[in-house]
Formats: C-alpha cells, structure tokens, sequence
C-alpha cells in the first residue's frame, strides 16, 4: 500500500497524475472517522488529506468561508466564532471529522432541519481528478448558476469522483441564545401530531430530534437559536402546545450518531414513524434509536448481532442504510439501488473512466 | 451572442408585475426557416400526443421561436405539447428516430435563451402538463406536473397557511419546470435558497426516451445527488416532467421597510452592517436613482428621488421579527440613511415590493432600449463595483439603472440606450460584457439566477478553465452521450462526448460476494 499524505493541492496532483499513469486505485482519507463497512475499499494507494488543511480565504462580510478539504470542522468552527460566525452543521464526529470526508459522506446532523445539508451550503469545490486533472466549479458567491452544480454532485460520492481538494461554504451568525426543550413519552403517533400543532403555532424551531426511550415511547428535544426575544417567545409558544422542560440531550444525541458497532440510517416519511418503529425499532432489542421528526430521518446504535433478516424485511417498506458495521460483516450496506443506477454508473465512468478512485466501494458496486 | 436588447413600451404597462418584462425584440435576428418535416415524423407525433397537439405550420411556429431573450429567434421544426410523463417519452423517441435536436420549454420567460429553439429542433411545450398530483401537508411536500406556475403553487396550499419559498419575479407565469431547469432564485432566496434547496425529487426522461425517478420526497436516496446537478442544468440532461417540492409553512410575522440614502455608498454599507449584526433578511433589495425614478413613473409610489433606496423584509417569529426590524433601522441610521418608511398596512407594503419588482420593466418608461445584465459579486464589494459600473457608463456615454439583491451580491445593471443612434446598441453590449468581466474579477459570478442559456456560453469560457468546463461536460455526456438535448447551450465551445467510457469492470470484492451490483 502506497501512502502518501500532499502538502499542497499541487501535490496532490502530481501525486494522483502518477498513480493515473501507472493506472493505480487510490482511496481518500480525512481523519478516518467514517471507516465504515466498505467506505474505504483495498487500493493500490491512499491518500490522508491531513496536510491540506488551510483556510483559504474567510471574508467575514461575505458569510464565506474556502478552505482545503483536510481542515477539521472543529478548527474551522473556531476560527469563524472568532468573527462570532460558524458553519450551522452538527454532523456525528464534530471533533474529528475533516471537512472533506464531511462533503464526501454527506454528512449532516439535526440542525439540517433549518440549515439544511452539506448540499445546501456548499458553494464551490476543487476537485482533482483521476489523472491529477483540476477541475473547479461553483464559487465563492452565494448565489452563481453559472455551470453545473458540481459541488452538489460531489457531496455524498464517498471519493468515488476524485478527491475533494478545497472548497468554499456558506456560513451564519453565530446565534445570540438559544434554549433546548424536551416533551416527554410521546407515542410514535404522537410525534407527527406535536410536530403538526408546532406549524400550527407558526414555531420555529432550529431542530428537532425525538430519542427512542422504550417500546414506542419517544421524547422530543426541540432546539431554537437567534435573538433573545425570539427563542424567549418560541420557548413559551412551545410550552403552551405540549408541556416541556429545559434539557440538555445534544451529547447524548451525538454518543448514538458517533458509536455502537452496527449503525443504520433510516430515511421515511415524516409521518411514517409507526411504521418505522414497529417494523424496524422493535424488532431491535437493545437498539438505541432517534428519529428527525421533520426530516423523516431514523438512526440505530447497537451492538454486532445478525439483523440480515430484520434489514431485509424493514426494506420492503422504506430505506435503510448501513452506516457501520463490524469488519467482515456482510451485511448489504446500501439496500435497493437507485431507479438512476444506470446514470449513476454513466457518472462515474466519465468522471473516473478508468475506475481508479475508491473502486466498488459505493452503490451499486461503483 | 450579445445580451438582449429591450424595447421601450409606452402603450400599457407590462402584463404582469415582473420586473423580467418580455423584450420587445426591436433588432431580431432571424435565422432562415428550417424545411418542413416528413410527413411520416409528423404522423408519429400526431400519433403518440393527439394531432391537436402538434404544431406544425409556419406561422404557428413563430410563437415558440424565442424566449424571454426575444432578439434572437430560431424556428423549430415542430413543437409537441405532451400530457404526460409517457407522451414526453414517447415524443423524445421519435425525435430521436428522426434525428431531432429536443428543446424543452416552460413558459418561456427565461432570460437567458435556454429555451429558445434550436434550428428544426422539436420543441416539447410543457404548459399542458399543470396537474397537482399530490399535496401532503404533514409531509411538507407537493408533486407537480412542471407546467404548473410557480406562483399557483402557493396559491394551491396558500388557505392551509403553507407556501413555496423561491419567488423568481416573473413567478405569476413562468413554471416549475423552468425553475428547475434554471434553478430560478428570487428576492427571498437570502434567507430561504433557491430551487436547487427547495426540490426533492424529480421524474425525468432522459435523451433516449427513458423515464427515471430521481430522489422523491423521503431524503438522501443513495447513489450520487444527481439531484443537485440535475436543478439548474438548463435543460441540457432530460426532460423533467414531475417535481417533487419541499414546501414551508408560513411566518408568524413579516417586517418591511424602505430607507432612502444619499448614494450607494452609504446603502451599501448599511446592507453590510446588518448582514454583519447576525440579522439574515428573509430579502434585502437596493436601487439606485435612475430605478427609482423609473420604479415611480411605473407603479406612482412616492418614493423620493434620491442616491439610493434599500427595501427590506425580515420574517419568521414574532417577537424576533420586531427585533430585528428594530435593530435594522437602527443600523440603516447609522450609515446615513436619511428617511426611512414602514408600511401601515400590508396594502402599503405590497405597493413598495410592486415599485421593487416592477422596477426593470419600468425602465422602458426612461429609455427606449435597455440591457438587463445579471451577475454576482461579493457583498462586501458592493459599492466599489457599483462604483467601477459608474466609470464604465462613463467611458462608454451610457446610462446605467441599477436594481439588485444587495443581500446575496446579485446585480442587475440595466445598461441604457437607443438603438436608433448609429453604434449605441452595440457599445451597450459591450459594456454589458465589461460589466461581467467585473464580476469574474472581483471573484464572483456570471450569472445570479438568469442562467448562462444562448446568451452567455461566451462569458462561462472566462470564468472558468478548460479542465472546469470538461468535468462539467463529462457529466452532461453521461446523461446526453449523444448531444441532443438542448445542443449549443451553456459550454462555450461545441463538445463531443468522445467513445463511450471503459468498460465496466467488476471490483475484486464485488466478485468475491462482498458487494453486489444490481
């Protein structure tokens, strides 16, 4: 196995040129937070982005930020709260995780409910090809529509395309208070409606994450940020609707995204929690679950055990993915493949035609 | 292609209050009529979408010749107007079979050519597939056909208490499709996004006829976020003919205000300060003179005539709302703002948007020709690229109004001049390139949300390098191997998609049963 860990984006390209002309395979790796089953495949190199990890450019004026893909989210969360300013994702791994294998897992946490995902704040992004090629799109301006939208497409490719050099994001204010919620022992049908009497109330919250406490019992932690008034009169609105306390469930919340040696990512209707829970929830003793009632995002945490058959059936009427699993596990990560598997795969041919970055590693055996 | 030209209007004010007005088109540029197709194509299209639903003969045509780019005009060979998902399927065949180029088209209001026709191309008109197929409320969703209005579908939900959030200015007729194709933003996209933000899912057919669902309304389909590339794609990788829409329950509460400043300086500054006080403006729009001078004789508000105007909405809560309304006006003092008016009513305060939005069109009222240019520049350079605008309608004799989404760095320079003096028309395309050329230097962008279309595949080639445009075709020749959709539009140069890629080869732990392909 060949390491090699660029200094510069330069680097990196003669690096990635090299391995093209020798028509080597060759993976990509932030901190390794997300070494999940089969996320990072056997190749003849690999490369660690640790080294590129500058900012590149950060106009406080322009709520921008462009850096090198190997920056932690953590450093770059302090420089920007120095301007009093952060990137509004709260991904699992916070601390560790890179930026690069943040866009290149597509990975977002409960905050996606307002800011929405990786996808919706990345503005630009550098790519350096199979073949060492550098191919920019996008920019550093928060509206452009000026070329394919190719810093959307690279998000979630798990360095199937090419490797996630630099890019440039969106980034917000950093809140002036925010206060943390939680209603109680809601039933799987109960969460929906709380969330119906929230819009019917004109609430806002920032997120939202029902955490699974037992058989068909869920408590909702609602978050709300901006100005003091603001979340003062939301957090009363609240109450109004379903009695709530203070808490504090975030680290909680990040523990169940972050460990447990078999993790799954369910995706559903909002409204389909019922289901969710009875056809997959309950069939996993021991399981931690949560759920984003908004989004109709669902995670498991538990330990190594044989779920083929509960993930086979749970299948048949939404979406899981495996997001870990214990090595040698040989449980099908990804489910059903997309309806565009054929385009997929076009993709992926032209943009690496010769298969030479994280090969069979992604959906479909891209 | 240079920009468009606009023609001055005095009869009747626009059909709508855009302020994306349909060009007059005093200085089309006709292409020769394309020969009429075999009868035998003709009877397939007839066969596959009703015979009242193919247009065939020549003046018929002619309608469909330009968009809202209306200077240049091309004719296409037949324009279909299909019902459904399967007749778009069908009629993409046939083209094919007959060795068509295929055109999609919504309303056809777009401003940057993306849906004018190309020569003989068939043309398939989206406007009869306007069907809302599903309205989910708890899910906040709705599947559309892509003729439906942008504007009808907040009128759809609107007694519900829901809406859709972009608000392109043209939105009471142009369509969902076209929104997609242009990822069409809005004076509220600051805040909310933009239609890339606001689509789940589509159901498209591709350059071969096939019909292939993408995303849906439940999130993160896995595979790549074709998605993202598909919204704004200008119509280069299929045809989309269904539309899943996030959309948004209402406000509790909306907070406007307009505040007059004595040049762009000191207005700018005050959009700075406030972006900078964490405040986000759910829209944050300047004038300068000449377009509020415009604006008034447009609309009759009684705006004064001074360097600068700011219009501002915050929304969302309440109690937030008051706060920063209050702290917005605060900030808009401090940089000199000299006045500053709150609506008593919401009457009032549609009449300041109507004066806001009707602001392009309005121009035709000051000139008799104008150019509306569409480019993007950091925030913070504001004032000094207005500034370098100012000198170049200087250097150039030229008048320029300008009228923009000062949150997000979106200009539109509406560059004025009379097409009848000898030279002027062509000195104002000029200046509209130079005013682009800005933009690529301060490090922002061609084009904010009118998209790069016919009009500006020039100006992509400066703003981006070889290798950038070539990952960008690579990936329209994954969808479109063979070129047919939309041929000639956005890359600059024409481009082959070359052999077919390397064959597809197995994975090592894909044949030993570690990962399967389906």
């Amino acid at each position: 196995m060949i390491e090699l860990r660029p200094q510069t984006i330069e680097e990196a390209r003669a690096q990635l040129s090299q391995l093209g002309r020798e028509k080597k395979t060759c993976a990509f790796l932030g901190s390794g937070t997300k070494l999940m089953l089969g996320a990072l495949p056997r190749t003849d190199a690999q490369l660690r982005t640790a080294g590129l990890a500058r900012i590149v450019e950060y106009e406080p004026a322009d709520q921008v930020v462009s850096f090198e893909a190997g920056i932690a989210l953590a450093a770059l969360q302090n420089a920007l709260a120095k301007e009093r300013q952060r990137l509004s994702l709260d991904p699992p791994f916070a601390a560790k995780a890179t930026l690069g294998g943040i866009i290149a897992a597509a990975s977002s946490g409960p905050r996606r409910m307002r800011y929405g995902a990786v996808r919706d704040l990345i503005l630009g992004v550098s790519i350096v090809r199979s073949g060492g090629e550098l191919a920019r799109s996008g920019g550093k301006v928060v509206k452009n529509v000026a070329g394919f939208d190719l810093p959307k497409l690279v998000c979630g490719s798990l360095g199937t395309l090419g490797l996630i050099a630099a890019a440039t994001i969106r980034v917000h204010p950093l809140p002036e208070a925010e206060a943390s919620l939680i209603v109680r022992s809601l039933s799987s049908e109960q969460v929906p409606q709380l969330l119906d009497k929230i819009r019917a109330a004109q609430i806002e919250p920032a997120a939202m994450v029902a955490s699974r406490t037992g058989p068909d019992r869920w408590d909702v932690a609602v978050l709300f940020e901006g100005f003091e008034a603001g979340v003062k009169q939301q957090e009363a609105k609240l109450r109004a609707v379903a009695p709530a306390d203070r808490c504090d469930p975030w680290a909680d919340h990040a523990a169940l995204r972050e460990r447990g040696e078999l993790r799954l990512k369910i995706s559903a209707l909002p409204t389909a929690l019922p289901q969710v829970e009875s056809e997959l929830f309950s069939r996993l003793p021991g399981a931690r679950a949560a759920w984003y009632p908004t989004l109709g995002l669902g995670f498991v945490s538990m330990d190594a055990a044989p779920i083929a058959a509960e993930l086979e059936f749970a299948r048949r009427s939404f979406r899981v993915v495996v997001e870990a699993a214990p090595a040698g596990s040989t449980l099908d990560r990804w489910g059903p493949p997309p309806q565009s598997l054929r385009l997929q795969k076009a993709v992926k041919a032209r943009l690496d035609p010769e298969g030479l970055l994280a090969p069979g590693s992604f959906v479909g055996g891209i | 292609m240079p920009p468009r030209t606009e023609s001055q209007d005095r009869r009747a004010p626009p059909p709508h209050d855009l302020d994306e007005q349909k060009p007059g088109g005093t200085q089309a540029h006709f292409e020769s009529p394309s020969k009429r197709l075999p009868a035998e194509v003709i009877a397939r299209f007839c066969a596959a979408v009703g015979e009242e639903n193919v247009i065939r003969e020549p003046e018929d045509l002619r309608v469909y010749e330009a968009d809202g780019l209306a200077t240049y005009r091309v004719t296409p060979g037949v324009v279909l107007l299909p019902a459904t998902s399967e007749e778009v399927s069908q009629v993409v065949k046939i083209a094919r079979a007959a060795g068509l180029p295929i055109v999609a088209r919504g309303a056809g209001t777009g401003l940057s050519g993306g849906a004018m026709p190309v020569a003989g191309c068939a043309l398939i008109g989206l406007s009869r597939m306007k069907k809302f197929l599903e309205v989910d409320l708890r899910n906040a969703f709705v599947r559309v056909q892509p003729g439906v209005t942008n504007l009808d579908v907040s009128k759809h939900i609107a007694a519900d208490g829901w809406y859709y959030a972009p608000d392109p200015s043209s939105q009471s007729v142009c369509t969902i499709g076209g929104n997609v194709a242009e990822n069409s933003g809005g004076a509220h996209c600051l805040k909310y996004g933009f239609t890339v933000n606001h689509v789940l899912g589509v159901r498209m057919v591709l350059s071969d006829g096939e019909i292939v669902t993408i995303g849906g309304p439940t999130l993160d389909e896995p595979g790549y976020d074709l998605l993202g590339v598909v919204v704004g794609s200008e119509g280069l990788l299929g045809v989309v003919t269904e539309v899943v829409l996030r959309i948004l329950r209402k406000p509790e509460a909306t907070r406007t205000f307009f505040a007059t400043f004595p040049s762009n300086e000191e207005a700018g500054n005050a959009v700075s300060a406030i972006i900078a006080s964490g405040i986000v403006p759910a829209a944050i729009e300047m004038m300068d003179t000449l377009a509020i001078v415009a604006a008034k004789a447009a609309t009759g508000v009684d705006w004064p005539e001074v360097g600068s105007a700011l219009l501002m909405d915050v929304d969302g809560p309440l109690a937030e709302c008051e706060h920063t309304s209050q702290r917005a006006i605060e900030l808009a003092r401090q940089c000199g703002a000299m006045e500053i008016r709150v609506p008593r009513d919401t009457a009032e305060r549609e009449l300041m948007w109507k004066g806001r939005k009707s602001a392009f069109a309005a121009v035709g009222r000051i000139s008799r020709n104008y150019l509306v240019q569409d480019g993007v520049i950091p925030r913070k350079e504001i004032a000094r690229v207005l500034k370098e605008i100012s000198d170049l309608g200087t250097k150039y004799g030229l008048r320029v109004a300008n009228v923009f989404h000062a949150g997000d760095g979106n200009l539109h320079p509406l560059v004025l001049f009379d097409a009848r003096v000898p030279g002027e028309e062509k000195k104002a395309e000029e200046m509209s390139g130079d005013i682009l050329r800005i933009c690529i230097r301060y490090g922002g962008s061609i084009t904010g949300e009118h998209g790069v279309g016919s009009d500006k595949s020039a100006y992509l080639g400066e703003m981006f390098s070889e290798p950038d445009l070539e990952a960008m075709a690579q990936v329209r020749c994954a969808f479109d191997p063979d070129n047919v959709l939309n041929p000639g539009k956005v890359f600059p140069t024409p481009r082959l998609c070359g052999d077919k890629p390397g064959i597809y080869k197995p994975h090592a732990a894909e044949l030993s049963g570690q990962a399967e392909r389906v």
